[in-house]
């Protein structure tokens, strides 16, 4: 997967999980829970969302590199590269 | 492998948000419920054609689509249920009222100021410092148990508008006798007081529809008149459980919702189950009165709490029914209802479980008709006569509840003890909803919601 292809999965993840998600104006290097608004149980939905689509385990200690957009498409990067 | 990665008992509203939690990440969820429609304390029945409800004066944690943080919007994306497709009903507004003295509110807390400053002006000041104080408060961070009664009495310094401000929130929501733990009372007073009261368009058949259809969207399996007779363990994890029929069913992991005393029962969990078993319990009288022959408080009052006598004392009572303090709720009261050809009046006050449970069968139904009676009278002191009027009636014990519902001695805030982990003895084994320690509709299923996310996803 590209990192454009990446980053319309995510956008596409958080739209579903926020009806209300605005992604006006959104920075891709800021926070995304700021932004959004997202508490930790918005953010455990996208990492189960991950894992149900493509099988991915990402262990809890590595959650922080999902900040923002950009640390998402870099850790995600090499693991989605075969699909 | 097991049948079902989760098998939940009981198909309350923690049951199915937790229910749908984990068939929505894709688990194999299988939920047991032993009456044959799910809700549990918050469920209905029908009678003459009326659809009654059981639990549901008014859900709490009211919040417009929008303010992200909110306890129910956050519910609603957590089930990914829309928000905004979501029609609810604001309450008119409510009074606590003590011998001589009211205090009005709605869901704009600004009221309840006003009123205050009004009824107590000695005391409104310290009402605002307490309100910023309560707004500093973490009630989800660990913490021991503290007392409210000394936390209100250090803030307000006033016993009459501390017991004024506790009767509804203890009545909605406290399972402890005399106090309540500080951060129980702290949701409780976020719950009510800055967010309010609301009802969902329709009954609570259709907002149980709308849960159970999403459960089986996401591929859950609910099934009806399916009560569990014990948890199979074996060591230090359970199998699954068997059913009264006989039947197993194996599950790698189990999320029981029946309450503490009835889980330890189940699963043979040694200790002491009537520590655990909740002392307050309540009877609801349910009268219907044909809109024309209403009481003349009607038409603008959603809820009343009312307590006559020195000191309110939140505690189970002597006698079958302590009529002294209790709730009257006019559910036909909310914003943008239409009107009905007959309002509906429910009165609820505390009972003692171990006398109901007492009696003899035949001697049953004639006290129940004779407490009925006593709660009719004590809130036609309230809110006018409508006796003569009513063209149905039905009144439920704490007996009623237990049998319906598994909580043990019909405590339907159960236990006093919480656990708020969930966890159990059994590694695989876990509590949710009412022993869990979040109360009402809105708290139950973010009870179910919490502990699928802390110990079944991930």
């Amino acid at each position: 997967m590209s990192r454009d292809e990446i980053k319309d999965v995510l956008l596409e993840i958080i739209a579903d999980i926020d009806e209300e998600a605005d992604f006006a104006g959104l920075d891709a290097d800021a926070p995304l829970r700021d932004q959004l608004e997202l508490d930790s149980m918005d953010f455990l939905d996208i990492v189960m969302e991950l894992r149900k689509r493509y099988k991915l385990q990402i262990p809890e200690e590595e959650y922080p590199q999902l900040a923002t957009l950009t640390s998402c498409i870099n850790y995600l990067e090499p693991k989605l590269q075969t699909v | 492998m097991a049948a079902y990665q989760l098998l939940i008992i009981g198909g309350g509203l923690s049951g199915i948000a937790a229910g749908i939690r984990a068939a929505r990440f894709g688990l194999n969820t299988l939920i047991l419920e032993q009456h044959h429609r799910p809700g549990g304390l918050n469920s209905y029945y029908l009678r003459q054609g009326r659809l009654l409800e059981t639990g549901l004066h008014a859900m709490t944690n009211f919040a417009p689509p929008g303010v992200k943080q909110a306890p129910l919007n956050r519910l609603f994306r957590q089930l990914h249920l829309s928000r905004q497709r979501f029609a609810v009903h604001e309450q008119l507004g409510s009074e606590i009222r003590f011998a001589g003295r009211s205090l009005r509110f709605t869901n704009e807390i600004a009221l309840l100021e006003e009123e205050i400053a009004r009824e107590f002006p000695e005391a409104i000041d310290r009402f605002r410092r307490l309100r910023s104080a309560i707004a500093a408060c973490d009630p989800f961070a660990a913490a021991p148990w503290r007392s409210t009664r000394q936390f209100l009495d250090q803030h307000l310094r006033h016993p009459l508008l501390a017991d004024m401000l506790l009767l509804p929130l203890m009545i909605y929501g406290n399972a402890e006798e005399h106090d309540m733990d500080l951060g129980q009372f702290v949701i409780m007073f976020r719950a009510i007081f800055e967010e309010g009261f609301f009802r969902p368009g329709g009954t609570m058949r259709e907002f149980l529809d709308l849960l159970a259809r999403q459960f089986r969207e996401f591929g859950g399996e609910l099934r009806c008149r399916c009560p569990v007779a014990a948890i199979e363990t074996d060591g230090d994890r359970v199998v699954g459980a068997r059913l009264e029929s006989g039947e197993v069913v194996a599950a790698d992991t189990v999320l029981s919702t029946a309450g503490l005393p009835e889980t330890m029962r189940l699963a043979g969990w040694a200790g002491d189950r009537d520590r655990y078993a909740g002392r307050m319990s309540f009877m609801e009288t349910i009268s219907f009165v044909p809109r024309a022959a209403a009481p003349a408080l009607i038409p603008d009052q959603t809820i009343v709490f009312y307590h006559h006598g020195p000191r309110f004392d939140y505690r189970r009572p002597e006698d079958y029914l302590d009529t002294s303090w209790g709730v009257i709720c006019f559910p036909g009261n909310f914003s943008g209802l239409p009107p009905e050809d007959a309002v509906q009046i429910r009165v609820t006050n505390a009972a003692s479980y171990p006398l109901w449970r007492g009696l003899a069968a035949e001697d049953y139904g004639p006290v129940k008709e004779r407490w009925t009676q006593a709660a009719i009278a004590a809130s036609e002191e309230i809110v006018g006569n409508y006796r003569p009027s009513i063209v149905y009636q039905d009144s439920f014990t704490p007996v009623t509840i237990e049998r319906f519902t598994r909580k043990a001695q019909g405590a339907v805030y159960g236990s006093g003890i919480k656990l708020r982990d969930g966890v159990t003895p059994w590694t695989n084994l876990f509590i949710a909803g009412t022993d869990q320690g979040y109360l009402g509709i809105v708290g139950a299923m973010l009870s179910g919601v919490t502990i699928v996310n802390q110990h079944v996803l991930r």
